[in-house]
């Protein structure tokens, strides 16, 4: 990140504000849905990449956001109010699903997270007094700024884009304050965290909450821009996407989770080019990113960037072997 | 420097600021977004075959007031998400109609933004929902449940003579609107459901549901499922031995539901809105022509999107012009004969809700085929 320095990050803080105004509404859509999307990456970078607590539920955090901005602004509340109870939900419900991780690890924790998506899911669908059940929800509105109505493709794209410019950066202080550093060292090596005094127990319930409140965040802002919600949308497949998003981009990496979803919401457009192949193609692209690139776009970008480090000297010894 | 302008520009390109080439003489841009992949693949693949051949016929033959027919075919992936985005990257065109989807979740994500846009959506949900929304831009190729489960009501009522009914259902939006219009109907003649299963999307196991069912000892069975699904329930209810006869509306006794369950589809009985088996010549020639071209047995999808393109050719001709708004004030109260526009197969009626009324039919499966054994007049008609 030091090294693509602040010109690189101006030229994309250019290109984020200048492509709408060169793109149809379909472009403005996209770009509007990986801000959203990226925004629910960023939180399971943080849950997974840095504190390495494995999470299959980050679809059903995205779909307790939307539903919560569905709902309550279909029922009158303004819907900043809505979007920001929506994110405290999902803090209060993600603190609660990390107590499981702190009693199982790794694919046992996946497992448990698996079933909590399924849970949600089951939950969207069944209750229908409160969600509407397989019929979905119809038409959430999309806000309105001082008087202005984001109603328009563009309009709303810059909402969600000034909250994912928010969001990260609240996200990069806190990765450099000391919660970020003892998110990663709960992911090195938790025994040696908790014998120099780190509260593990605490770190590893916060890591859940803040990246599912990253979630339903991501979930209040969904709602509005598809305006349609119904329960399959925020199935597995949601989170097998999102995690996707985060493995390809660079997992435990800042900017991982921006490329990432890039990739996710892009890649499957550029494929249709193959008409009928275009799902294969993508999946194939994608396995050969993670094979020839396992730490993700960044991390190759990383490798192919950092400077290469001069031979160790020869030892004294050997050296004088050669001199003789 | 470079390499960021290469990228930009490669974003870009993905996601259109390419200009469009659809913008040329003597074409008319109709583009269709359907399930070509997902959960509605064997649906989409059909509707857009006889839409295919359709646009072909009518473009051999001039095309429509002179222009040829353009119409890409974008892939929804059976998902209401991905419905939506792929309506807006057609609706940045100026498509003068859009075709599709055919799940009724993406038709009611998408028929709003048709309806903000003023351009008319033919479409092949079947859910009750999706004309009850006051739009004038919405036209069914179909029946929707609101007419097709009083018919299937009525048969099992008048024919099977049932006092107690199990349903088994798919839980999605589909499923949902048709069980919940069908126990409506059971209650209005006082028929008592016994057993009221819903089933998953994609379930591969119905051991359960019919060991459920059987404890029911209902008169009847009525079963609501997408196509793969059908055809593993009927296999396990053979497999146990289920004795009550099987019902079901249209999909149940679809060939592609035939050919999947084997000799387990034999005896099924029900309401066919649409078949190929249809005892009606026009239908049965295109059931040949289109079994020719694409090496497989049309279903109920085919003959929408088939019908569809010429719903659309009628009108426009009738108007004269390309002009989404006249088409979709002409569209309605409509009826259009074969006598007037032989691809439109069978007489079909739109209604002020964008509803569609035409004959259908009661089927039996019999030696693997759908024999059909009565057909219902148009409700416009009775």
């Amino acid at each position: 990140m030091r090294r693509l320095g602040p010109s690189a990050l101006a030229i994309a803080g250019v290109v984020a504000i200048g492509l709408p105004f060169l793109l149809k509404p379909f472009g403005v859509y996209l770009i509007s849905m990986w801000a959203v999307l990226t925004i629910a990456a960023i939180g399971l970078n943080l849950t997974l990449g840095y504190a390495g607590q494995v999470s299959m539920a980050q679809g059903a955090f995205v779909g307790i956001g939307a539903y919560t901005v569905a709902l309550l602004t279909a029922a009158g509340w303004p819907f900043f109010v809505a979007f920001i109870l929506g994110g405290a939900l999902c803090f209060v419900i993600g603190w609660l699903l990390g107590y499981p991780a702190l009693r199982v690890q790794h694919h046992y924790l996946a497992f448990v997270t698996l079933a909590f998506n399924t849970l949600v899911f089951l939950v969207l669908r069944n209750e229908e007094w409160l969600t509407r059940g397989s019929y979905g929800i119809a038409g959430t509105d999309r806000p309105s700024l001082f008087g202005f109505s984001t109603d328009n493709a563009r309009a709303f794209y810059f909402v969600c884009l000034a909250i994912l410019v928010l969001l990260s950066a609240a996200t990069w202080w806190m990765m450099r304050s000391p919660w970020g550093r003892a998110f990663v060292a709960l992911r090195e090596n938790p025994i040696r965290a908790l014998s120099l005094g780190l509260d593990t127990r605490r770190y590893t319930l916060m890591a859940f909450a803040l990246g599912s409140t990253l979630g339903g965040l991501a979930g209040g802002l969904y709602a509005p821009l598809v305006q349609f919600i119904e329960p399959g949308s925020f199935s597995l497949n949601m989170s097998f996407n999102l995690l996707l998003m985060v493995i390809v981009g660079g997992s435990g990496r800042f900017f991982g989770p921006f490329v990432g979803a890039l990739i996710a919401v892009l890649l499957p457009e550029w494929m249709r080019i193959a008409e009928g192949y275009y799902l294969i193609v993508y999946a194939m692209l994608v396995m050969v990113l993670m094979v020839f690139c396992p730490t993700g776009v960044l991390g190759l970008f990383e490798k192919a960037f950092r400077p290469k480090k001069a031979p160790p000297p020869a030892p004294a010894t050997l050296k004088a072997e050669v001199t003789r | 420097m470079l390499r960021t302008g290469l990228l930009v520009s490669l974003v870009a390109a993905g996601i259109g600021l390419a200009g469009t080439a659809h913008a040329q003489q003597k074409t008319v841009y109709m583009p269709a977004i359907l399930e070509l992949s997902g959960a509605g693949a064997v649906s989409g693949t059909n509707f857009r075959d006889g839409m295919l051949m359709a646009i072909d016929e009518i473009n051999k033959a001039g095309g429509i007031l002179g222009h040829k027919i353009e119409t890409p075919v974008l892939d929804t992936q059976s998902d209401a998400g991905t419905s939506r985005a792929q309506l807006q990257k057609v609706l940045d065109n100026n498509p003068y109609v859009v075709f599709g989807p055919v799940f009724s979740g993406s038709v009611l994500v998408t028929q709003l933004m048709t309806l903000k846009a003023e351009i008319p959506e033919i479409v092949g949900g079947e859910a009750a929902a999706i004309t009850q929304k006051n739009n004038a831009y919405v036209f069914r190729t179909s029946f929707g449940q609101q007419f097709s489960m009083p018919k299937i009501a009525n048969y099992i009522h008048d024919s099977i003579k049932a006092k107690s009914v199990a349903v088994v259902w798919v839980n999605n939006d589909f499923g949902k609107g048709g069980r919940d219009n069908f126990t409506k109907e059971m209650k209005d003649r006082g028929i008592n459901i016994a057993a009221d299963i819903s089933t998953e999307v994609g379930q591969a196991d119905f051991s359960a549901d019919v060991v459920k069912l059987k404890g029911a000892n209902a008169d009847a069975v009525f079963v609501y499922l997408n196509e793969e699904e059908s055809a593993r329930f009927l296999k396990e209810a053979k497999k146990q031995g289920i004795k009550a006869p099987l019902i079901g509306e249209t999909t149940l006794l679809g060939q592609k539901v035939i050919d999947l369950a084997g000799g387990a589809a034999e005896g099924v009985q029900g309401h066919v809105g649409l078949t190929v088996d249809a005892p009606i010549k026009a239908v049965q020639d295109f059931a040949a022509k289109f079994k020719q071209r694409f090496n497989y047995v049309c279903d109920h999808n085919g003959i929408k999107g088939y019908t569809g393109v010429y719903f659309v050719k009628y009108v426009t001709e009738k108007i004269g012009k390309f002009d989404s708004k006249a088409f979709a004030e002409k569209a309605h109260g409509i009826t259009i004969t074969p006598k007037d526009e032989p691809g439109i197969l069978m007489e079909a009626m739109w209604d002020k809700n964008g509803d569609i009324d035409r004959e259908s039919f009661l089927g039996e499966v019999v030696d693997g085929k759908q024999k059909i054994v009565k057909t219902l007049p148009m409700l416009s008609k009775k």
